[in-house]
């Protein structure tokens, strides 16, 4: 297997932005770039996943690009799980840009080549690639966000969004720098073998140690903000209001997964030690505290939300509490059974998370009518009756984050608290199931609207919106959030599969 | 941590400075505050005319920007030229690829027309 | 002879009435004729499948129960599953179609439900079984079974969904696809919760009912709906997560005992916790079905849910729904922590009999609103359930599942009855009513039966459950202790008080003078209501005058399951939790199941 195939998904995706980039320029018609956006993201899928068919890269290819690219399973895995959402998140866009009078080919591009970022977020194997990939993902996501120019709200979410990320990715960068000052080297391994090594270990001298902790702590708040756990959650719900609908799916759903998955690199790889991850000194309990206060704020705050993009958002924070659950339980006391497990129960939340979330947004799209996105829960009053074929898969996505069975965000929500106990988390996973009630109050509210509130006379009905990219979308993301429900048995294996292969 | 005290000392000098011209001005400059003069902008001695906030065409910005992106990569063909013959046909190819993703950039630019100062 | 004439010979009076059903006069829709045949011909086939002597003449058979009727209980489960599904790409617009479609379904169920009968009812097992490897990975298995206790609640629930849902058509005019497809959803839910033995499924199962429970009251209730649908989805789920949270920590601990995964309660059964490990489990189970049941304190989402449910889901809320917690605590809370089940039995009974029992027959006399009061009446009447429950020996169990058949029909009965009055009125105030009888005579005469039935007039049914119940609990000396004959005393002071609200309720409506003149004019039962009601009257007698039909299939089960369990509370906890070996198989596949709870 050559280097190139090997690269192939990041390969693709590059070419793919920049041909867009190019038909944007040359082409007056916009529409069917969403197309070619989605081929782009699903032939680089396809390629992951036949990588990941024939067996992984091979050990002396992936060595060509270690330890600054690390091509193992791990990595597979979440390249064809950032394509997938790519993939959903531009058809969406196809539907949704045209019908806002946004069509902007660029749009499409930026969405691109920010995946190419998250690629290589998940693939770093080094603080140096990990930085590269977290800022040209960020970059993408940030214009995105601003991409209604005319929407006040569009332009503040944006500016808010870049003006706290800068921020913390600067700290996480300092967080590198220091960390690169107490060890020496800036890849992850390497810096876990520093760690761990005796002679060198910092046990030794109590003013690296100083370093050390600090360290960590400022890469743990930068990871913390992508990842939007409370308290560094503050840029969520403007950022995910404001921007345009398939911005927030891709920011939920991309950008999530991306920044889930170099947390967990960073954590169990570069600070899997025994002391940096012991219970007593080290970021497990750090870790849980955060994982119950993001589920817990966030559960309690989208319940009093009257818009729904908003309460989509402060949900999209309360599903990565249950994320963080998982990275402890991925930790799981060192106990191997349990970690492997905790690490698998990530993989695969975030699998079926990607569908769901994406496909929650694409139902709200497809609420809204030409120029104006169904913002309040009024907005959504009746369209059970007047609309059945958008409130149908709404309420299975609503009810997959709500994690009631067969839906497939039931079975994520098992796995990660399965792990959590079997880790040895009980009170972790009570905690998680209690804030499930809590979180279903607000998806019902969602159902409450469609099916069983019609709108207030007078009310203007607005003409749901039409669109075969957003209503394929729909399709694949329901069928695979059955599918993940009904068969979850080879995508977990494949997540244990991927989750061992995280070393 | 002793190998750190220099530095705390510049940090200590500097603060010193900063506090120090503040109260030094404070106490010694001349008491006529009050005057309008003194809150008035300098401008060489000419008289100020207009508001500060004056609006420039969104061009300059652009072209600024193009400049700043363009130059910035340009930057990367020194240390490559540098190294050009250690880094053998590999190094040839990466930067061809590197300034064919250039080029892309430079050809959707033109043609949308960032270019162009009148349209 | 000949096996064609025998088949003849049996069937003759289902086509008898089949064809008197046809030539009913009066019909002009050839459709409705073929469907009233076909309803005529399954009453009658089902009264004599389960005449006294029915199951006498039938031929022993040498095959086992599994072997004669492969994956029977899928059928069941899925019938309705994969119908409701189906029913998604039904035309909305044509109602008549899928009013037919709905029923064809459901009559389907009914009569797969049919060959239930047929099994040869095996003791101290399983009687039909079905295993296949779901999610391997997790030891997931696809595990069904069916056995005494469960048996006549599938029965009630293939029997009391179609008439639910038919009834329903009088009154639900708007939607009704959606109305169909949430009772189909709902009753293969139901079924499938009855059947499950492996714990993953059956929590599937048992969130699987919450949804279309909610749309149905959300949807089609009335005034005060939204919240009330919230309110029962919320209190449901909060239990169930609980439960979900005690599930997992189970299975983990089979996990690091046994080295493998399995949620199949014959392999959990095998775990010996410690005391304070299964207190807290206990109770994990123990209150996502006691919410379900529901027993006071938690007991306060049913009156808001029933109120403001349509008829339809009333009566499956009632009938079935809060059956499967009695079943679930039965099966789960008491089959895997034996001792905890033990320890707190008799305070249980206490809370049963003083909170349930009588408290809820207080609170339904004071209720105004017909339908609140019959509400709170089902949370007395599911007292003396529990009461049964915590006895714990063969009367009182035997009793207990009975009176939970007992209750299904004449509680799903009684709500029928106040939605026919409603329907025509639209207020449910008793202040509104009196002297019924003379101009709904029809509507007073089954009104009355099922009053009867409910309050435990001997002759009902309802007299059977209650007094196996009650004369079970004063046996209960080893179960309930020194209190369980003041229990059962509470049990009848209660019987007392719901003859006082019940037969008050009957006194205003139906007799005294006809004052308001708005009921002057209401129309007797219609034929659609008539219909459904008949076989739930057949039933109430059927159950009252031939106890033994019902009781014998669940003896041949409950007996055996008393003895394993007290076997197993006899067995001391341990310090550490243990788990036993498993049973050696027995040889001829297709495995039968080890013995409930014999290990």
């Amino acid at each position: 297997m050559s280097l190139w195939f090997a690269l192939s998904p990041l390969l693709i995706l590059s070419a793919g932005g920049l041909l867009l980039m190019l038909a944007d320029a040359f082409s007056e018609k916009h529409t069917d770039l969403a197309l070619g956006a989605f081929m782009t993201f699903a032939s680089a899928g396809i390629f992951a996943v036949a990588l990941w068919i024939m067996g992984g890269v091979p050990a002396e290819v992936a060595k060509l690009v270690a330890p600054w690219i690390v091509l193992d399973k791990f990595t597979l895995f979440f390249m064809a799980t950032l394509c997938l959402g790519g993939a959903l998140s531009s058809l969406l866009a196809g539907g949704y840009l045209p019908e806002h009078g946004l069509d902007r080919g660029e749009f499409y591009a930026l969405m691109i080549l920010s995946a190419i970022g998250g690629v290589l977020l998940v693939a770093a194997g080094d603080f140096l690639a990990l930085f590269i990939g977290l800022e040209t993902m960020s970059i993408g996501v940030y214009a995105m966000t601003s991409f209604r120019r005319t929407n006040p709200r569009s332009a503040e979410g944006g500016m808010k969004y870049y003006l706290l990320g800068s921020f913390a990715a600067a700290i996480m960068l300092y967080g590198f720098a220091l960390m690169y000052g107490a060890t020496g080297t800036t890849a992850l391994a390497g810096i876990r073998d520093a760690l761990a090594s005796g002679s060198f270990g910092y046990a030794r001298d109590p003013s690296r140690l100083t370093t050390v902790i600090i360290a960590m702590a400022m890469i743990l708040v930068g990871l913390a903000f992508k990842i939007s756990a409370v308290p560094f959650h503050m840029w969520t719900p403007d950022a995910y209001q404001g921007a345009p609908t398939p911005a927030t799916a891709f920011m939920s759903v991309v950008v999530k997964a991306a920044a889930v998955a170099t947390a967990m690199r960073v954590l169990l790889v570069a600070f899997g030690d025994k002391f940096s991850s012991s219970w007593g000194a080290g970021w497990p309990p750090v870790v849980a505290g955060l994982a119950v206060a993001t589920m817990v704020v966030a559960n309690l705050i989208a319940i009093r939300q009257e818009n729904v993009k908003r309460m989509l958002a402060y949900s999209s924070i309360a599903h990565a509490g249950y994320l963080l659950i998982g990275l402890v339980a991925a930790w799981g006391h060192g106990d191997p059974s349990a970690s492997r497990n905790g690490k698998a129960a990530i993989l695969f939340y975030l699998l079926q998370y990607t569908v769901t979330q994406a496909g929650a947004f694409g139902a709200l799209i497809l609420c809204g009518s030409k120029g104006k996105e169904a913002v309040s829960y009024e907005d959504l009053a009746g369209l059970g009756r007047r609309n059945p074929a958008v409130a149908l898969p709404f309420t299975l996505f609503l009810l997959s984050l709500a994690g009631i069975p067969p839906m497939s965000g039931f079975f994520g929500k098992l796995f990660i608290f399965q792990s959590a106990i079997e880790g040895g988390f009980t009170w972790l996973a009570v905690i998680g199931l209690l804030n499930s009630v809590l979180a279903a109050f607000y998806y019902l509210r969602v159902l409450v609207f469609l099916y069983m509130k019609e709108p207030q006379p007078g009310a203007v009905e607005a003409v749901p919106m039409k669109s075969g990219y957003v209503t394929a979308a729909m399709v694949l993301a329901s069928a695979l959030v059955l599918y993940f429900g009904l068969m979850p048995g080879r995508s977990l294996d494949m997540a244990i599969s991927a989750a061992q292969s995280l070393m | 941590m002793s190998a750190y005290v220099p530095m705390f000392l510049l940090f200590a000098v500097a603060a010193t400075l900063v506090a120090a011209f503040f109260l030094l001005s404070t106490y010694m400059g001349p008491r006529n505050k009050g005057e309008p003069e003194h809150n008035t902008p300098y401008e060489c001695g000419s008289e100020s005319s207009g508001g500060r906030h004056i609006r420039l065409s969104a061009k300059f910005y652009l072209t600024a920007i193009l400049f700043v992106v363009f130059d910035i990569e340009g930057v990367f063909l020194y240390p490559w030229a540098v190294k050009f013959r250690s880094l053998g046909l590999a190094g040839l190819v990466e930067m061809l690829g590197f300034l064919a993703v250039l080029v892309v950039g430079l050809v959707y630019v033109w043609k949308k027309g960032a270019l162009e100062w009148e349209k | 002879m000949n096996p064609a004439l025998l088949t003849f010979q049996k069937l003759w009076p289902a086509l008898a009435a089949g064809t008197v059903g046809a030539f009913v006069p009066r019909r002009s829709s050839r459709v409705e004729r073929l469907g009233i045949a076909l309803a005529a011909a399954a009453c009658v086939l089902f009264v004599t499948m389960l005449w006294p002597d029915a199951v006498a003449t039938e031929p022993a058979s040498t095959l086992s129960n599994a072997e004669r009727f492969p994956h029977l209980l899928s059928w069941l489960v899925f019938i309705p599953i994969v119908g409701g599904a189906l029913m998604l790409f039904a035309p909305r617009q044509a109602t008549k179609t899928v009013q037919w479609l709905t029923l064809g379904i459901m009559g389907a169920e009914l009569v797969a439900t049919l060959f239930l009968f047929k099994l040869t009812p095996t003791e101290g097992k399983y009687w039909i079984e079905e295993s296949t490897p779901w999610i391997e990975t997790f030891g997931i298995r696809y595990h069904i079974a069916l056995d005494g206790f469960s048996y006549w609640l599938i029965v009630l629930t293939s029997v009391l969904t179609p008439i639910a849902t038919y009834v329903s058509f009088g009154s639900i005019k708007t939607r009704l696809k959606d109305f169909c497809i949430a009772f189909l959803f709902l009753q293969g839910a139901m079924v499938g919760s009855l059947v499950a033995l492996d714990l993953f499924l059956f929590y599937v199962m048992w969130e699987l009912m919450l949804v279309p429970m909610y749309i149905l009251i959300g949807v089609f209730g009335s005034t005060d709906r939204v919240r009330a649908a919230i309110k029962f989805f919320l209190f449901t789920m909060a239990g169930s997560m609980l439960m979900l949270a005690a599930i997992l920590f189970v299975v983990l601990k089979y996990k690091a005992l046994t080295g493998e995964m399995s949620w199949d309660l014959n392999d959990l059964q095998r775990l010996n916790f410690p005391l304070t490990t299964q207190r807290w489990l206990f109770w994990g189970f123990a209150i996502a079905f006691l919410i379900k049941v529901p027993m006071f304190p938690v007991h306060t989402w049913l009156p808001d849910a029933h109120t403001n449910a349509p008829t339809g889901g009333s009566i499956i809320l009632a009938a079935v729904m809060l059956k499967l917690g009695c079943y679930g605590y039965i099966r789960f809370a008491m089959g895997l922590f034996p001792h905890a089940a033990h320890v707190y039995g008799a305070t249980l009974a206490g809370v049963a009999v003083v909170g349930g029992i009588l408290y809820g027959a207080l609170c339904a006399m004071k209720q105004n609103d017909v339908k609140r009061l019959v509400a709170y009446s089902s949370v007395s009447h599911l007292g003396y359930v529990m009461l049964g429950i915590f006895s714990r020996n063969p009367a009182s169990m035997e009793g207990a599942v009975l009176q939970m058949v007992n209750h299904g029909i004449s509680t799903g009965a009684l709500f029928l009855l106040v939605g026919v009055v409603y329907d025509r009125r639209h207020t449910r105030d008793l202040a509104e009513f009196g002297g019924l009888a003379k101009v709904m005579p029809w509507y007073a005469a089954v009104f009355l039966v099922v009053t009867f039935s409910s309050i435990g007039l001997p002759g009902t049914n309802g007299f059977v459950g209650e007094w196996l119940i009650m004369s079970g609990a004063v046996l209960s000396k080893g179960t309930l202790g020194q209190w369980g004959r003041s229990q059962a005393m509470g049990a009848a002071l209660g019987v007392i008080l719901g003859a006082v609200y019940m037969l008050t309720v009957a006194q205003k409506m139906f007799f005294g003078p006809l004052d308001n003149p708005k009921n002057r004019k209401l129309p007797d039962l219609t034929r659609r209501e008539g219909i459904a009601l008949a076989p739930l009257v057949v039933l109430i007698f059927v159950i009252g005058l031939f106890p033994r039909i019902f009781t014998e299939p669940m003896h041949v089960t409950i007996e055996p399951w008393i003895r394993d369990f007290n076997a197993r509370v006899e067995v001391p906890p341990v310090e550490l939790a243990t788990v036993a070996p498993k049973p050696a198989a027995p040889t001829p596949t297709p495995v039968p199941a080890p013995a409930q709870g014999g290990e």
